[in-house]
Parts: structure tokens; C-alpha cells; sequence
């Protein structure tokens, strides 16, 4: 069963809600971004939204603009998120240090679950159906990006809303700055093609895909096919590589470019050269962690970028990372990693 | 009564976050929760803030509401929270 993102909405440090990301990006030079958010009172009544965290929010405002002018029933919200509603989580255990455990705070205590965003936005849009969530660190949405596309193949769903959200609080920046998790100091584009130390620079993901099974004009692309891998050796690599473009009977030189997720860590880079160049050695790659930073839902915008590229048919040069085929990509692989542990690796085509 | 009054809507807004609401917006006798029924006039709490002023109480004031059923008085509306309030509070 064939399916198609239909639509896409991201609100990231760059200009939110919109693609301008594609022809005019917001360039960033520093360790540490917060999204940019739109007005929320467009999409939620204040009334309704004063106990949600700022991420609920950006979840929200995120899937209703994916479903804009969508009219048939949805069948699925799966969400990936790695760290979940981390800054309520913050403020309940702050406030239960504060009243020695004594009186805690109800809606803080809610919404201190990995779940509690999609099962606010399957609240928000009356969708009763399937909901799942998966936390699997910088591969939660490729994890839950798999699940949906499991259940198409069921037959058990036939739309679905497939998301990615994450924040980094202030505190979970400096958690991570203490292991080595952003570079020492402010991180520049030019450090993306030269990476010479460890660390990237922190951005925030809230994005959402709206799937379905029938293409429309609107229809960014097809997904053939994704793969998870655990750890897999160079050879289990190539071959996941070739049975998945097996499946789309396409050759490696028919495959336009390479998602990749680049983010002048050295370390994390050299991985993505090591797999990719005996496969792709002519191939364009696309990186996009300079436009939206990394964090555990990093990998989202990869899709994002990839799905945006096939459906206006070309792929501008602040992302080209390689320069290879520069004719109208048809097919694009994106192919993302986590501290070379978790893989995923999935085929999109028009 | 006044002083406790206001303080009291200042911690309301703060709790649970009401947004573009003043003290001076909120009437000390309009009913802080309407059932569900938005013609009623009043805040439009909900069982969750009711959960949030009960905390509010207990951390703010020492005050633990031990009989459920007296919360429906007590949370009638900002006036009547802070009669409660101003005779059993122990800090």
C-alpha cells in the first residue's frame, strides 16, 4: 500500500508555520535557539491553553496547520518525542522540592508524561482512534514514523497524523552541555563543513505529517519504505540500503540525494561519510541541522526537508551539502543516525 | 477581608494562569466554576482548577480541606474562598 505525506508543519528556530526556511532561512551562528512561535491564540482559546506548557502548544499549532482543509476522518496520531513535556516535567519537580512533596501540582503532574502530547492533540481534534508514542532518543521520529507506516500496512489505518516534538528547557541544555553535547563555543555554518571538535548547537522540533493513502495535487511525495537499525555493521547497512531501494525497483544512481543529519560534530559527521560515500559516492547531500539545530526530534525536519524538496521539485543551494545530480530529484533518501547506534534510513519519492 | 480578597485573585491568576485577567476583572461574588454552562457568568473553572485551588489553599494558607463535599461552598466564588480561608487559616 502506497503512502503519501500530504502535508507538513513545522514551528522550529526558524520562521514558524510557513517554508521560508526554503528560500530565504534564518541563519543561525550560537549554541542554543528556542523555536519561534506563532501567536497561539489563532489556534487555541487562551481559556483552553493557559495549563499547557509551551510545547503542547507548538504540538497543537503544529497538527491543526498540517490538517488544514483536511476533511476526512483521521484513523491515527503517533508521536515521537525524546524527552516528552520536559519543561513541566521541571517545574513539578521543582515544585515538589519546593513543598517538600507535600502539595503538588495537578496540571504539572498531568502533562509530566512522554504521552501527554499526543494525547492532547488527539483531544483538541476529536480523534478517538489509534495513539501511540515512542521515545527512542534521536530516532523517536523515524520509531514512531514506523509504527504508522505498520499500521498502513495492516490495513488498520488509512490517515494519520505522524509527529515530532521536543523542546530544550534551559537546564536539560546545561545536563547536556556537561557531556559534551554542544561545542564549547558558538557554533558557525562554516564548522558544518569542516568539523573539527565534538558538539553541535541546540534547536527546538515540533513538526507534523499528515499521511495518507490517496495522492492529491497537494501531495508532497510518497514514502516507499523505512528501515530501523540497531547498530548495524557496514554490511547490514549497505544491505538494508539495497532492500529498500529494491522495494522501489530503483537503483542507488537513480537516488537524487541524501538526507543527512550533519551537525559539525566530528564524530557524529564521520559516520554519516563512513556509511554513505562507498553507496552514494556521486550522490548530492543535503544537510539541515544548520537551519533547525539538533536535538532528539532533529531528525523530523530531515523528513521535512526531503518531502519539501520533492514536491517543489528542487533543492536549494544553502542545503545542498555535496553537489552531485542537480537535475529535478525524484527520489530522496533520508538517512539519519544517533551517536551511531540507532539508524533509520527511508526512501521518499514524486 | 479586602487585602485577603485581593491576594487571593492575584494567586488564582497566577495558579492557573489566566491570561489578560486582572484582579480588578475578576468580581469577588461571580461564580468561579459554571458547570460546563457558559451562559453562566463567572471564571468557567474546571475540575482540574478546582484540584489547583485546593493545593493553592494548602500551600498558601496550611489550609486541608479533609470533607469533600464542603468544597462546593468554599469555591463558590472568590469572596467566599476567602471568608473560609480568613477563619482557618494557620499561616
Amino acid at each position: 500500500m502506497a503512502v503519501y505525506i500530504q502535508s507538513a508543519a513545522q514551528i522550529t528556530i526558524q520562521s514558524p508555520l510557513c517554508d521560508d526556511w526554503f528560500t530565504s532561512p534564518i541563519r543561525r551562528e550560537g549554541r542554543y535557539f528556542r523555536s519561534v512561535e506563532p501567536d497561539f491564540k489563532a489556534f487555541i482559546d487562551p481559556m483552553a491553553s493557559r495549563r499547557m506548557g509551551r510545547l503542547l502548544k507548538r504540538a497543537i499549532a503544529s497538527a491543526m496547520t498540517a490538517l488544514d482543509g483536511y476533511e476526512a476522518p483521521l484513523d491515527a496520531i503517533v508521536t515521537g518525542t525524546g524527552l516528552g513535556c520536559i519543561e513541566t516535567t521541571e517545574k513539578f519537580l521543582n515544585a515538589m522540592l519546593r513543598d517538600g512533596e507535600q502539595a503538588l501540582p495537578p496540571s504539572f503532574f498531568m502533562q509530566s508524561t512522554h504521552n501527554t502530547i499526543g494525547s492532547v492533540i488527539a483531544q483538541r481534534l476529536k480523534c478517538h482512534g489509534y495513539n501511540n508514542t515512542f521515545t527512542h532518543r534521536g530516532t523517536s521520529f523515524d520509531c514512531a514514523l514506523q509504527d504508522a507506516l505498520a499500521q498502513f500496512e495492516l490495513n488498520d489505518i488509512s490517515s494519520a497524523l505522524v509527529c515530532a516534538n521536543d523542546e530544550m528547557t534551559e537546564a536539560y541544555f546545561q545536563l547536556f552541555d556537561q557531556i559534551g553535547y554542544w561545542k564549547a563555543e558558538e557554533v558557525t555554518e562554516a564548522m558544518f563543513h569542516h568539523p573539527t571538535t565534538e558538539g553541535s548547537f541546540a534547536g527546538e522540533v515540533s513538526a507534523a505529517f499528515l499521511l495518507n493513502t490517496q495522492p492529491t495535487q497537494q501531495t508532497f511525495c510518497r514514502i516507499e519504505g523505512l528501515e530501523v537499525l540497531f547498530e548495524p555493521t557496514d554490511e547490514r547497512f549497505r544491505q538494508a540500503v539495497e532492500a529498500l531501494l529494491g522495494k522501489a525497483d530503483i537503483s542507488r544512481e537513480e537516488v537524487d540525494a541524501v538526507v543527512c543529519g550533519y551537525n559539525a560534530d566530528r564524530t557524529n559527521d564521520e559516520v554519516y561519510t563512513r556509511r554513505l560515500m562507498p553507496l552514494f559516492p556521486q550522490t548530492t547531500q543535503i544537510y539541515y541541522k544548520h537551519l533547525f539545530g539538533e536535538g532528539f526530534s532533529a531528525s523530523a525536519m530531515g523528513y521535512y526537508v526531503a518531502a519539501t524538496c520533492l514536491k517543489r521539485g528542487e533543492i536549494p543551494a544553502h542545503i545542498r551539502f555535496k553537489e552531485g545530480k542537480t537535475a529535478q530529484p525524484k527520489h530522496i533518501l533520508v538517512y539519519n543516525h544517533f551517536q551511531d547506534k540507532d539508524h533509520s534510513i527511508a526512501l521518499l519519492s514524486c | 477581608m479586602n487585602e485577603l480578597i485581593s491576594t487571593l485573585k492575584q494567586e488564582i491568576i497566577e495558579v492557573l494562569n489566566l491570561e489578560g485577567m486582572t484582579p480588578d476583572g475578576i468580581d469577588d461574588n461571580a461564580p468561579l466554576f459554571n458547570g460546563g454552562d457558559p451562559s453562566v457568568a463567572g471564571l468557567g473553572l474546571d475540575s482540574i482548577d478546582a484540584l489547583e485551588l485546593i493545593v493553592l489553599m494548602e500551600r498558601n494558607y496550611g489550609i486541608k480541606l479533609k470533607n469533600a463535599s464542603e468544597g462546593k461552598e468554599i469555591f463558590k466564588s472568590v469572596a467566599t474562598m476567602a471568608d473560609y480561608i480568613s477563619k482557618n487559616r494557620t499561616k
